[in-house]
């Protein structure tokens, strides 16, 4: 794994940072095929998300390594509380009313597993119905977002006009 | 203009046993609903609409106003409304009174995704589209209607899993009218390639 190129890209506050490049296109390489390995799930209720899902992804060195990352990046003692491996293919989307809010103020860290970028695949965070932070689809990359109560997220449909689209995200909850 | 042109509302039995009986919730399927010279106005009137992109995280395309921008398509939306309430509320058992409408122009990339307009401060009854003719017909924009049941183990009106059962073609003077509920689960597939050009919007009481 490589380090961040730099601080990061603050969006907004502290709670939003998009850093490039956080690991290599080797590890995300290893990582997508140990979670295929695993066996992807889809899921199956459209008027909340189409996708696939592996829980619990078997690669516990990356997920060591990134709540290190997350840790640093956010001067707090982080914990790992869930993971959970997403794949988004051409057509594929979730919604932000499937997505949970959370008490606390947890962080969720949204690592760019795929193997290329796919235009306007991005992971949109809002914050009582306004979005505040944009991740785009950028390999490598890693996102961490301060979640809250009022704090819920989507993932962008992926165009059919990308017929070969493969987005792939490991997201982390971490307090 | 004259809505109600087309020979098939003549026969209110005929049209209450297609839409009770279509699948998989009913729903009505008119084609060539407009003269040529009424859909000539039509699409007159339209062309002085100015239209903006819209996006969250459920669709992407380009719409007019909630409000009208021109009188004479607030005058549109107010006659088609007033002209196909009475025989709407006749076919459907329900009384409606008034339709709202907008313009949708749907380029490559737009999308709806799957929802069911289902939602009860509305208070929508019957939600319609009404297709235009376009210079570059387009490649996708099917109305697709599912099939699917109500998650009873959910608080919210959560849906069970789904499966298509009708892909409705955007052709060009085509009106498709359905029951708002809460099963009415529908999308409106990606345009891939041209222009999909509708009137939608839905019947209130």
């Amino acid at each position: 794994m490589t380090s961040p190129a730099g601080p990061g890209t603050l969006v907004g506050a502290r709670t939003a940072l998009l850093l490039a490049e956080a690991i290599t296109p080797a590890v995300a390489a290893a990582a997508r095929q140990a979670i295929a390995d695993a066996g992807w799930q889809r899921y199956a209720f459209i008027d909340r998300g189409s996708y696939e899902f592996v829980d619990a992804p078997p690669i516990p060195g990356l997920l060591t390594a990134m709540v290190a990352l997350a840790s640093q990046q956010t001067g707090r003692a982080l914990q790992l509380q869930s993971a959970r491996a997403l794949r988004l293919r051409a057509g594929d989307y979730i919604l932000a009313h499937h997505d949970a809010f959370h008490e606390g103020m947890p962080i969720e860290l949204a690592l760019d597993l795929s193997a290329e970028p796919i235009a306007n695949a991005g992971v949109y965070y809002r914050r009582r119905g306004q979005v505040f932070f944009v991740v785009p689809s950028q390999p490598g990359a890693v996102a961490l977002v301060e979640r809250g109560p009022a704090v819920n997220c989507s993932h962008a449909y992926v165009s059919k006009r990308w017929p070969t689209a493969d987005v792939q995200r490991l997201v982390l909850l971490l307090r | 203009m004259n809505w109600l042109q087309h020979r098939i509302w003549a026969d209110q039995h005929a049209l209450q046993q297609t839409w009770r009986a279509a699948t998989p919730f009913p729903h009505l399927i008119i084609d060539d609903l407009l003269s040529d010279h009424d859909l000539a106005t039509l699409v007159e009137i339209l062309d002085e609409e100015p239209v903006e992109f819209a996006t969250t995280d459920i669709y992407a395309f380009d719409a007019t106003a909630v409000v009208p921008a021109t009188s004479a398509f607030a005058a549109l939306r107010e006659q088609f409304g007033a002209s196909l309430a009475p025989t709407l509320s006749l076919l459907t058992s329900t009384t409606v009174q008034r339709a709202d409408m907008r313009a949708y122009a749907y380029r490559p990339g737009h999308y709806l995704l799957p929802h069911t307009d289902y939602q009860p401060e509305q208070q929508r009854v019957l939600a319609y589209a009404y297709y235009l003719p376009t210079p570059d017909a387009p490649d996708g924009g099917e109305l697709e209607l599912y099939a699917c049941a109500l998650d009873s183990t959910s608080s919210n009106d959560a849906l069970g899993p789904a499966r298509l059962v009708q892909r409705i073609e955007p052709r060009p003077n085509r009106c498709v009218i359905f029951e708002v509920r809460p099963d009415s689960l529908h999308q409106v597939n990606e345009v891939l390639s041209g222009l999909r050009l509708s009137l939608a919007g839905w019947f209130y009481p």
